[in-house]
């Protein structure tokens, strides 16, 4: 028997090795690259996740502030916490919402500034602040590029964002938490010119509408419409799919909830389809005291408008109005025109025919709730302030299913803003013209005749708060 | 009588040397082994230099989008944008001491807010120079994120709501088979939503 050469085996062995060794270190440094890159890569995601819980928290704060704004009871902030100086705390965690079903862990506070108050509307500014977190799945290692560091921060020790301050603490897996500063603000019932719920048909060319600003005097003249000053805001839209612009001349955009738009021929500003608002739907109004008298006005009857705001004094409750012939209902305030404020709720209809008038007085300012329908024709509805933020009009939730009539037509010239979705709002002209300075909200609108509606932009600070937008976002990346 | 050579002896057979066939054959296999064992590892290391490459431009990608991007949503202002130059304005969100406390809004009497004095805002230039993009954030020195870059381009698109932002290289193969036609442009596309709306409320 032949005995191997133990030196060519040998020579073998070490080549086998010798590759196998070569072999195995590509290897391994191929898979820690590799790795390194997955990671890098998933962490990437991971943070862009993180984000997106974030901006979640934004959204819930904001459905939780628009619940707010609903009749009660409206079940806002419900399972919130507040730390009993006006901040509330919402800590939401959504399983199986991130990458490989992770969860995605959402904390939100909301507080009310002092300083975010607006002093010409009232109206409160919030201040919104939402941290997004999502686990980091494999080992707690940086990555391998000195920038991504500084950039995602990662949170592989110690968390960055405790509480909503900036208090680091352990953690005891990694995590990634992106931090967001939004400030909302109010956004009025009155945002366009035209805004239904449902269908808006302006059935004629003859039609116009366009904008002013009586604030701004290079937008109109002594706060009133003029036509050398006209401006392209008089935007109508529906958060219905049908909305027929009539070939009327509009000078704003015309917008629809994914619906389709006809007879734009007129129309300057952009069609756009991406329109939604769900109208705040409005109570009836629960004074503590009221003025007791008139109950019913039928006839001619003065109210007395106060220049205390929310006085008892001038808040009425009646069951109907119903004018006619020549008889006038006149809301009185100061005979000097010093602003003055009165609240009329009415529960039934109200009617102004033949040539009978509805006066605002010089200086009044009136809130007037409808709960029946509204029919007002030529100049039944007479605003001497020529201010439509002078007169606001609301029609009343009515029960489920059900939904009233506003019906403003003849020669005249109406300066008011009426918010009415649940109501059919009808805007017409018998005759020459009519003008109308204002803004309208219904469940449909229909404009016909010869009629032009100027918007008056100072409108958009005004009426009821029927949402919120965001007006400042900031990323905290400390 | 014998003579006084020594006897000749014959050699065990397994104990003789190669034969000069057997060493040309043996020589020309070796040889044959190692050079496909070198081209192979050659190869290999281009591939891996390759794919590292291609992974680490991927990643700086990534890393400019994301941080363009960051900066894009939370701006107030964007100037015109050019190829590979690029100004992004933030609010002055955060006060100038080392902590960087957060600063108290302000409203600013037309439906928006601001951040410290009225008119504050902070620059972020983004620019391309000599291969390298930098992020310069007012007047702090410039961050490189990303170097040897001679093939990125970055471009921005001002859509009034949204920026898009393409980022472009061309991945960078040392092997004789990888002309330019093989090795085409890799682009990286991000759409931004402007969150503050530039002072549109």
């Amino acid at each position: 028997m032949r005995r191997p050469n133990s030196g060519v085996a040998g020579s073998a062995l070490i080549w086998t090795i010798l590759v196998i060794t070569i072999l195995s270190m590509v290897a391994a440094e191929l898979l820690r690259v590799v790795s390194g890159k997955y990671y890098n890569t998933l962490h990437t995601a991971v943070w862009q996740e993180s984000l997106l819980a974030a901006e979640s928290g934004i959204d819930l704060a904001v459905v939780e502030l628009r619940k707010s704004l609903y009749p009660a009871p409206n079940n806002a902030w419900n399972g919130w916490n507040t730390d009993g100086a006006g901040t509330s705390y919402g800590l939401t965690t959504i399983p199986n919402a991130g990458l490989a079903s992770t969860p995605m862990t959402i904390e939100v506070n909301v507080d009310a500034p002092a300083q975010l108050v607006d002093a010409s509307t009232s109206w409160q500014y919030y201040r919104i602040r939402t941290t997004g977190t999502m686990p980091l799945m494999g080992p707690a290692r940086a990555s391998d590029n000195k920038q991504d560091t500084h950039l995602r921060k990662y949170s592989l020790r110690w968390d960055r964002f405790t509480n909503g301050i900036l208090s680091s603490q352990a953690v005891s897996s990694p995590r990634v938490s992106r931090r967001i500063e939004a400030i909302v603000r109010p956004v009025g019932s009155f945002d366009q010119a035209i805004m239904s719920v449902g269908a808006l048909n302006l059935t004629d060319a003859n039609i116009l509408i366009d904008s002013y600003d009586s604030r701004d005097p290079l937008k109109s003249t002594n706060g009133l419409y003029d036509v050398s000053k006209r401006q392209q805001h008089g935007s109508i839209a529906t958060d219905g799919s049908i909305l027929n612009a009539g070939n009327a001349h509009v000078y704003g955009d015309v917008a629809t909830n994914s619906g389709t738009v006809s007879g734009i021929a007129n129309v300057s500003g952009m069609e756009r389809d991406d329109f939604y608002q769900e109208p705040i739907p409005i109570a009836a109004p629960s004074w503590p005291s009221i003025n007791p008298t008139p109950m019913v006005v039928s006839g001619n009857a003065n109210l007395s408008a106060n220049a205390v705001q929310g006085s008892p004094a001038s808040r009425y409750m009646l069951s109907a109005v119903h004018l006619s012939g020549n008889q006038t209902l006149n809301l009185t305030g100061d005979p000097n025109g010093t602003t003055t404020y009165i609240e009329v709720y009415v529960t039934g209809d109200i009617s102004a025919t033949g040539n009978s008038q509805i006066v605002l007085q010089p200086g009044v300012k009136a809130k007037i709730y409808f709960a029946g329908n509204v029919a007002v024709e030529g100049n039944g509805l007479v605003n001497m302030n020529n201010q439509p933020g002078d007169l606001y009009m609301y029609g009343i939730t009515p029960p489920s299913g059900n939904s009233g009539t506003v019906d403003i037509g003849g020669n005249g010239e109406l300066s008011a803003a009426v918010y009415a979705p649940d109501f059919d709002v009808t805007i017409h002209n018998g005759g020459v013209k009519g003008t109308v300075d204002g803004s309208f909200v219904g469940k449909t609108v229909v404009m016909n005749g010869i009629t032009d509606l100027h918007y008056d932009e100072a409108l958009g600070s005004g009426g009821i708060v029927n949402n919120y937008k965001i007006v400042s976002w900031f990323e905290d990346t400390r | 009588m014998v003579s006084g050579s020594r006897p000749r002896q014959r050699l065990d057979r397994s104990s003789r040397g190669f034969a000069l066939a057997e060493l040309i054959v043996s020589t020309a296999i070796f040889s044959t082994v190692t050079a496909a064992l070198l081209m192979g590892f050659i190869s290999l290391k281009r591939s891996y230099a390759a794919t590292t490459d291609f992974a680490i431009n991927h990643a700086d990608q990534m890393r400019i989008s994301d941080y363009m991007a960051m900066d894009f949503r939370r701006a107030i202002k964007v100037d015109p944008p050019n190829r590979n130059d690029v100004y992004i304005y933030i609010p002055c969100y955060y006060d100038s001491t080392p902590a960087h406390n957060v600063q108290t809004p302000t409203l600013d009497g037309k439906g928006g807010i601001y951040y410290g004095a009225s008119d504050c805002s902070i620059t972020v230039h983004y620019y391309l120079s000599a291969g390298v993009i930098y992020r310069q954030e007012s007047n702090n020195g410039p961050v490189a994120l990303a170097t040897d870059v001679q093939d990125f381009v970055f471009d921005t698109t001002d859509l009034g709501k949204v920026i898009t932002t393409s980022i472009t290289f061309k991945p960078t193969f040392n092997s004789s088979g990888a002309t330019d036609t093989v090795a085409k442009a890799t682009a990286f596309y991000n759409t931004t939503l402007l969150r503050n709306n530039r002072g549109v409320y």
